[in-house]
């Protein structure tokens, strides 16, 4: 496998720890953001009129909008948010 | 077995069970004999992205996911895929909080299980004790209400009965699971999730071709259950349920030792990365599209669940009434696949538990070698062993399984939630604090489930995980602080 060239992943032992408290900080942050469009797009449309494919709003968007909503935290935190590291086994090559 | 049963169901079974015994031996014979352990219980962290993903889906997504949930949904109606919805934090949450923590600390300490990690940061060996047994008795739980869900459903589905259904998977399970460790495990879930998705998909074409379409099965639906269409389902679905099912199926189960495990199983971050989005989208797909074919099921079973004999038995029948016959056999490997997926998570973890946490670290402590080859035949019995162990009790089957899951899922959240998020990130954290937390909560939230006690009608895991809190603190404010080097270990950012 191609070697990582992310500069980050000469970090200390102290930069790694640290870069994993910051990640788990943003995750924490990522599940409340989620608990609130939750409440939102459910509850909170609940009252409505509007459909969507002959179901009633919140029903449609408070369970495959919240899925797609958490597939884009998901690719915010991993994919932009999160550093790659060497975890210190012989996994990196 | 049972003479009324139906061939064409068994066919594809067999075939499946058979390949996932050659995918296990086919891993066994590819491992390399030296560190026969690490091998064993975590596939010497080689884990890939799509791989890690999976297997975290599929130890997660147990049967009652896909027969008393569903059947749930049928007679809760949309709120009931909202509450489920809920799950779609469970995979990005434990990878993202725990996923890099406990990959470094694996690295450093030379940790094969969650066990060795929690040994190491409380400086215990009782608060070590504690948990692994924690973990083989909640563990034996959930695995028993594996066991039992995917027998009555093959049994119900196949018209076999119930015990030929548990020898033909839950033997199986038992053996693939003994023969090829955790690489065996991550490989066939990897198969089960697949085969889980497209077994939706199959169900939920066939009960809407069957319904005469989602248009006018919606329609048909909105008249004669208008509740269904209603967040709360006109008192069905309390805020209670919600509020519980977020800490029992969503946040809490961050900390589940058969999930954090797999911390210490992946190869690179970059693979972690990838299997938190992966994960994401495959249980949203899992959870949604269960769940919508069991609100869809009306369509083909009018009336109400006691009509069908309770929730449990929703799935099964509609499959049994939808599925063409040549069909019903590929339609019930999904099910039965969520079961085994969980079945072989759990037990190669309540193996190590014992294995590792308990016979290995007694050896080491007295300064005894044990020979590779003990170590491997030891490994491979206990993880058959516990398997029977189960098996048997499953043979006389205690009733409501999805309770029964939940309990241990419960109890097992109660034990670790605290001890592992506060005692990875928070340096005040100590041996008291650990002790207190998981001994006082468990006790607690046991002792309240067997009283039936409940605080606002919530599900007993409120008061588990807030006491488990409390005794925390507690014990964090007038314990001894960890020692110096434990903290240079666990905490480089800080010294």
């Amino acid at each position: 496998m191609a070697k990582l060239k992310n500069a980050s992943q000469k970090m200390s032992d102290a930069e790694k720890f640290c870069t994993v408290r910051r990640e788990a900080i943003y995750t924490f942050l990522s599940l409340a953001v989620l608990i609130v469009f939750w409440l939102f797009a459910g509850f909170g449309t609940s009252s409505s009129d509007a459909k969507i494919f002959g179901l009633p709003f919140w029903a449609v968007f408070g369970t495959v909008g919240v899925w797609i909503f958490a597939i884009f935290l998901s690719f915010v935190l991993s994919r932009i948010l999160f550093k790659n590291m060497d975890l210190g086994g012989d996994g990196d090559e | 077995m049972n003479e009324n049963g139906n061939i064409f169901a068994l066919l594809p079974l067999i075939v499946f069970m058979i390949f996932m015994v050659g995918i296990s031996v086919f891993v066994r014979n590819r491992q390399a004999e030296k560190n026969f352990v690490g091998n064993y219980f975590i596939g010497n962290r080689q884990l890939g992205g799509f791989v890690l993903a999976m297997t975290t889906v599929a130890t997660y997504s147990s049967v009652s996911s896909f027969v008393g949930g569903p059947g749930m949904a049928y007679s809760v109606g949309f709120g009931w895929i909202y509450m489920a919805v809920v799950q779609v934090t469970a995979i990005f949450l434990v990878l993202g909080i725990f996923g890099k923590r406990v990959a470094l600390l694996a690295r450093k300490l030379d940790a094969v299980t969650v066990v060795d990690i929690i040994r190491a940061r409380f400086q215990s060996d009782f608060i070590a004790a504690i948990a692994a047994f924690v973990i083989v008795l909640f563990f034996c739980g959930t695995m028993t209400a594996q066991f039992v869900g995917g027998a009555k459903l093959f049994s119900a589905v196949t018209g076999y009965s119930y015990e030929s259904g548990l020898i033909l998977f839950g033997l199986v399970v038992v053996i693939y699971t003994s023969i090829g460790g955790f690489r065996a495990v991550a490989l066939t879930d990897t198969l089960c999730a697949l085969i889980m998705m497209v077994g939706i998909v199959l169900l939920l074409y066939h009960v809407l071709d069957f319904g005469g379409g989602f248009s006018q099965m919606i329609n048909t639906l909105e008249k004669s259950n208008p509740e269904m269409f209603e967040p709360f389902s006109f008192g069905n679905m309390p805020w209670t349920i919600y509020f519980t099912q977020w800490l029992l199926v969503g946040i809490c189960t961050i900390a589940l030792p058969q999930s954090v495990v797999r911390g210490i199983s992946y190869k690179n971050t970059k693979g972690l990365h990838e299997a938190m989005l992966i994960g994401t989208i495959v249980v949203g797909f899992m959870n949604i599209g269960i769940n919508f074919t069991g609100i869809l099921a009306h369509g083909v079973l009018p009336g109400t669940a006691a009509d069908y004999g309770g929730v449990d038995n929703i799935i099964p029948t509609t499959i049994v009434t939808v599925m063409p016959q040549s069909l019903i056999g590929f339609a019930i490997i999904g099910p039965l696949a969520a079961s085994i997926s969980t079945i072989s998570g759990l037990l190669i973890v309540a193996s190590s538990a014992i294995v590792k946490d308990i016979y290995m670290h007694y050896k080491q402590k007295n300064s005894s070698e044990v020979s590779p080859g003990t170590l491997k035949i030891l490994s491979v019995a206990t993880t058959a062993i516990i398997g029977t162990i189960v098996f048997v009790i499953a043979l006389t089957p205690p009733s409501l399984i999805w309770l029964i899951n939940m309990f241990a899922f419960g109890g097992l959240e109660t034990a670790f939630f605290w001890t592992l998020l506060l005692g990875l990130f928070w340096k005040k954290s100590n041996k008291l604090a650990a002790m207190l937390s998981m001994t006082g909560g468990t006790v607690i939230y046991c002792a309240t489930q067997a009283a039936g006690f409940k605080i606002l009608n919530l599900h007993q895991i409120t008061i588990g995980i807030t006491c488990s809190l409390i005794l925390f603190l507690i014990g964090a404010y007038f314990g001894k602080p960890s020692d110096e080097k434990t903290l240079k270990l666990f905490f480089p950012d800080k010294n």
